[in-house]
């Protein structure tokens, strides 16, 4: 292989690794997780997406990084934003999947015993798994306000407080969505699947913060030894995907327009500046504000859940990260500010103190990084660095990463074994469905640890704790 | 020969599909789409649907053919049991699709799927040989 070791967690793929490549790729991974990287086709992605034009500074790739379509699953790429490209697949089709967590009045003791009994309440609360619709039918009007809205939407009518808006990413409103550059259909596939959970590797998580690393950033972020929080982790649903669908199939058109052409037809894209791209930023922004939306949504109902079981649902909003998403920000090239389109497909943005997009609570420590782990593993709360600003447009991982197919997971072991397993470990399941347990098996994953290790050893963000699950449900 | 088989992926996953002509691997590239959904086998043909499509090329024209009988089972829970391509040419597709409403009482649901991609995405025309006619391939990766 010719990639060029900088020290234990940099490795670049020079430019002659393939023709076209216009910057180089810079892949974060200890010797053990590149391995993993090298046996699929991450870094020809890694290196594919080095061609596109207008990109600034690398094409990057975080730890947990895997294959995915045109663009790897861990990636990041800036386009300059007079002269580069916004591509749909950059951003994936689930768009502004995300993960938010709340922190919990309760300690692992007090939750302990009551634990089944708030798992079947979720259960029962929360709409998830395959095909579930959501409690909520939406005419199309109001549908379009939530696209221009996102959480705003949810809190003014009941979802929620005031004061979780704060505690969102862009505060939960992607101010410059556009719902007429939303298609008919994508808003026909979502409008009935606002306040679901969805099925895949989307889940709520009950768990304790089991170890701390940083006292002062978790003293800001409220979390404290053996406090119970919620993780949640689920997307835009079928609006996202269709928008997704849309506009890639719009930028295969445009691409003979601008005279672009790209190594993989995944890799669709179009100027920034031009009228496709606009659009698309458009209905992006506005898929993002459903997915803020639809976790604000859940939110709600946890607290419902929380307060129907253990007799209070005050649970603080932590934080709430997308790590699908295309952002235009400021960042350093080569030493000058440089305006740039981010895209992060399956990467975490990780803004450290200082910066104005972090909450003022937080304002002395940085952008709280959420890192959920698989299933029955463990997940991490990290904070944003200037490292991460200086060397990956502020970005970070956002998950173990997928090490083994789907069916390969299915084929390791039954649902019943499984849950089996994770209840002597402790940790309580309920699923919509066994097939998609098995997928989720947590051995078909990366070590959460080994990616959250390398992140950290690189610095492009700080551990502050570890969380343990006690419980899931899951679609 | 089977009419398709499903394909694996890190991440997601794929089918290929066959025919004796093009017509046909996509009239199973359908069904094998529908089979990552539910079982194929369940699904009444109750009501037709029309489908007419325009396209720059064979490959655009498989992704939106595909993503249009995913459209109809997430944006209005039409299951399509059967299709037929009436016309088919490089840029133009015309087909009626049989099936029915989704009925969770009845049809298990399988997978979510989000959208089908141009990954590693496929044509081929295997020439008819002594005693073998021609067989048309396609391959599809979907996102779950």
């Amino acid at each position: 292989m010719m990639l060029k070791r900088l020290d234990e967690y940099r490795y670049v793929i020079p430019k002659s690794f393939r023709e076209g490549m216009k910057v180089e790729g810079l892949i974060y991974a200890n010797a053990k997780l590149l391995q993993a990287i090298e046996k699929d086709q991450t870094l020809q992605q890694v290196a594919n997406v080095a061609t596109l034009p207008g990109l600034v500074g690398r094409s990057l790739a975080m730890p947990d990084a895997h294959q995915g379509y045109g663009f790897a699953i861990g990636g990041v790429a800036a386009a300059d934003i007079r002269d580069g490209v916004v591509s749909a697949g950059g951003v994936g089709f689930d768009i502004n999947c995300g993960v938010r967590l709340l922190s919990s009045p309760f300690t692992l003791n007090e939750v302990r015993p009551k634990l089944d009994a708030l798992l079947n309440q979720m259960f029962r609360d929360i709409p998830c798994g395959t095909g579930k619709e959501g409690l909520v039918g939406l005419k199309i009007q109001q549908l379009n306000e939530v696209l221009r809205e996102g959480a705003h939407w949810a809190v003014r009518n009941g979802y929620g407080w005031e004061a979780d808006l704060e505690y969102i990413e862009e505060t939960g409103r992607i101010r410059s969505a556009d719902p007429d550059a939303v298609s008919d259909r994508a808003k026909q596939r979502g409008k009935d699947q606002l306040g679901t959970l969805g099925s895949g590797n989307h889940f709520a998580e009950v768990q304790y913060v089991a170890e701390l690393y940083d006292a002062e950033a978790a003293k800001a972020f409220g979390l404290a030894l053996e406090q119970v929080v919620v993780l949640i982790h689920t997307g835009s649903r079928g609006l996202g995907h269709q928008v997704c669908t849309d506009y890639l199939d719009t930028m295969q058109e445009a691409m003979k327009k601008y005279r672009i052409s790209v190594v993989d037809r995944q890799l669709a894209c179009v100027p920034i500046q031009s009228p496709e791209g606009q659009q698309y930023l458009k209905a992006m922004a506005a898929a993002a504000n459903f997915a803020f939306c639809n976790r604000q949504m859940i939110t709600h109902w946890m607290r419902q859940a929380f307060q129907r079981v253990l007799g209070s649902g005050e649970l603080r909003l932590v934080y709430d990260v997308a790590h699908n998403i295309a952002k235009e920000e400021t960042h350093k090239v080569d030493g000058k500010p440089h305006d740039v389109l981010v895209h992060r497909k399956g990467a975490t943005r990780a803004f450290p103190k200082g910066r104005p997009e972090v909450p003022a609570e937080y304002a002395e420590v940085g952008q709280p990084v959420l890192i959920p782990g698989s299933m029955g593993t463990c997940s991490y709360v990290l904070v944003g660095t200037e490292k991460a600003m200086e060397e990956t447009f502020g970005s970070s991982c956002h998950g173990a990463g997928r090490a083994k197919s789907r069916h390969a997971a299915k084929k390791e072991i039954t649902a019943e074994k499984l849950i089996q397993d994770l209840k002597e470990k402790g940790i309580h399941v309920r699923g919509a469905s066994k097939s998609g347990l098995t997928e989720e098996n947590p051995h078909a994953y990366k070590d959460v640890s080994e990616v959250v290790d390398v992140v950290h050893g690189a610095g492009i963000a700080k551990k502050v704790a570890k969380l343990v699950p006690l419980g899931v449900i899951k679609g | 020969m089977e009419n398709f088989k499903i394909l694996e992926h890190p991440a997601d996953v794929g089918f290929e599909a066959y025919g004796k002509t093009l017509e046909e691997a996509f009239e199973n590239a359908a069904t094998a789409l529908v089979s990552l959904i539910t079982d194929p086998k369940t699904i009444r043909e109750r009501e037709g649907r029309q489908i007419e499509l325009q396209a720059g090329d064979y490959e655009q024209l498989l992704v939106r053919w595909l993503s249009e009988i995913l459209y109809l089972y997430d944006g209005s829970r039409f299951l399509t049991g059967r299709a037929n391509v009436e016309v088919l040419s490089r840029t133009f597709l015309k087909a009626k699709v049989y099936g029915e409403q989704c009925d969770t009482n009845r049809h298990p649901l399988r997978l979510d799927v989000k959208a089908v991609t141009y990954h590693q995405l496929a044509i081929l025309r295997t020439p008819a040989s002594a005693g073998r006619p021609l067989q048309v391939t396609v391959r599809v990766f979907v996102d779950i």
